[in-house]
């Protein structure tokens, strides 16, 4: 009976691009989507770290990666990764628009600069990607573009000025392309709570005991494993989602809470 | 790199799953979906009848099932369910409720009374609750529980004639958020499914080609929906791949809103 169920999240055939895919998440969707079929390219700024990754997961699953070097800010470079992508395998099945950042800045302590910098990266960058994709996924079945939200973009997040109102933004984007590219082409997003990323958490300035705190605060008492978000993209971007778009997917461990009635908890 | 190997995202062999109003339309797709991932399945509904047919499929295909009656109203009904399921197949991990009813743009205010309220919160909202509670130790005991609430697209629309129906999926959305926080601590998940219009009987029932057309102009994938869409969904809140997912509720509804008026 198992037969129907891994058809409907089979891969086979399909070519996936993943933006930010040398990170924790992205690469755990490369070999993720390999690992059922596709043939996955995995883009990111660290040229090494794309290289390692998607050859690590041509040796992992017998399946042709592309590692290539793209800095999501730069129009060219997204040509480049579309048309490298066209030349190797020829389509364009579906596209993970992963890569993001953003540092803990005070509230007061942004500016133009880089408030416009984050929107830059963090959405703008995810726009022009997708436009360049549009002509070559509307040409397949099922075609879908699934993007890394941010449960900062959705609650108040002063700690991430920037980067929140960016991903705020990113997300009403995804809704807007949903509704007119029906039902050739399916948009979602992933809402990723604290997922354990290694050294892009740290960077970000957190020390090991906040993260023990942040992990208490969540329902599920842990932060979420790169693998746990893959997991949702792969959902959103089978066969048996097909009737799903336009959605937020909240992957985030039942979210955290704090009592209204501290003490009482 | 920790991966599951890929027979283990959907596997559910060895997990129990109880499905109420199993017997028809999106509950049987459920039934399937889940028996499919290997899950012994007990199929309920009000219909019995129909639950068996539903379990008598599943048991020609090799998988396991059983049928029950079951009227969600009946407190004594979801206690023998809970037993019968514990006593047939040694526990209980997933369940989905999935019984409902009420709506279809018939609910009038001035046509009706507070019972015929009170009954559609019976049926839609505190059945769900009652049948969690009843579920929940045996999925703690079982180290592995996830709870599926099938909500509508009504909890969020704005219609005439369904006060009383949206009203009570409106608040299966708020339970299901507050139900993940009481029962996260012991591991078990509790999620919701929202379906657009999708094609059962239940449907077939209040559509005309005219609505249908007004549907599809504001549903961005030109269809509506078919019950393995909706069970595909329940499937990824059942499956151990949806771990760190718990008090969501997303919509399968082809991306736009279907309306009956």
């Amino acid at each position: 009976m198992k037969t129907t169920i891994e058809k409907l999240f089979s891969f086979e055939g399909k070519v996936i691009i993943i933006t930010g895919a040398a990170g924790a998440i992205g690469s755990a969707a490369g070999h993720l989507f390999a690992s059922l079929g596709a043939n996955v390219v995995i883009s990111d700024l660290n040229e090494e770290g794309a290289r390692k990754v998607a050859a690590g997961i041509t040796q992992e699953t017998g399946r042709e990666a592309l590692g290539i070097k793209t800095n999501a800010t730069v129009e060219s470079d997204l040509e480049t990764l579309v048309q490298t992508t066209i030349n190797k395998f020829g389509k364009i099945s579906g596209l993970i628009n992963n890569v993001g950042w953003g540092a803990a800045t005070p509230i007061w302590g942004s500016d133009t600069d880089k408030m416009v910098k984050s929107y830059l990266l963090n959405t703008v960058g995810a726009y022009n990607l997708t436009k360049l994709c549009m002509p070559y996924l509307e040409k397949e079945a099922n075609a879908s573009v699934v993007f890394s939200g941010s449960m900062v973009g959705v609650s108040p997040s002063p700690e991430f000025i920037e980067y929140s109102t960016a991903k705020a933004g990113l997300m009403n984007m995804v809704r807007s392309m949903a509704v007119v590219s029906g039902p050739k082409v399916r948009f979602n997003t992933v809402l990723i709570g604290s997922v354990d990323n290694g050294d892009s958490t740290l960077a970000a300035g957190y020390t090991p005991e906040m993260l023990k705190a942040l992990s208490d605060m969540f329902v599920m008492k842990r932060r979420g494993v790169p693998v746990e978000i893959a997991y949702g993209m792969m959902f959103l971007m089978s066969d048996a989602a097909q009737w799903i778009t336009g959605i937020d997917l909240r992957i985030d461990g039942g979210g955290t809470y704090k009592s209204k009635m501290p003490g009482k908890d | 790199m920790k991966f599951m190997n890929f027979e283990n995202y959907f596997d559910l062999t060895g997990k129990v799953a109880i499905v109420t109003g199993g017997g028809n339309g999106i509950g049987k797709a459920c039934c399937l979906m889940l028996a499919k991932a290997g899950a012994s399945v007990s199929v309920t509904d009000l219909k019995f009848e129909d639950a068996k047919q539903v379990a008598d499929e599943i048991l020609q295909a090799g998988g396991k099932a059983i049928a029950l009656p079951c009227n969600v109203t009946k407190d004594e009904d979801l206690v023998a369910v809970v037993d019968r399921t514990v006593k047939e197949f040694g526990g209980i991990h997933i369940l989905v409720n999935n019984a409902g009813g009420g709506g279809g743009g018939r609910e009038n205010p001035r046509q009706f009374g507070v019972d015929k309220f009170a009954w559609v919160f019976q049926l839609n909202v505190f059945s769900a609750w009652r049948l969690s509670q009843l579920c929940a130790p045996h999925m703690k005991t079982g180290g592995y529980g996830s709870i599926i609430n099938i909500t509508s697209m009504s909890s969020v629309n704005k219609s005439p004639n369904m006060s009383a129906y949206a009203s009570s999926k409106a608040a299966m959305n708020h339970m299901t958020a507050n139900l993940a926080m009481d029962y996260g601590v012991d591991n078990i998940r509790v999620n919701a499914v929202g379906p657009g219009a999708t094609k059962t009987a239940a449907l077939a029932s209040v559509l005309t080609p005219e609505i249908e057309e007004k549907m599809l102009a504001h549903t961005p994938i030109k269809r509506l929906g078919e019950a393995d869409d909706i069970a595909g969904a329940v499937l990824y809140f059942a499956s151990p791949i949806s771990g760190w997912v718990s008090g969501q509720v997303i919509f399968v509804n082809g991306g736009g809103v279907q309306t009956l008026d």
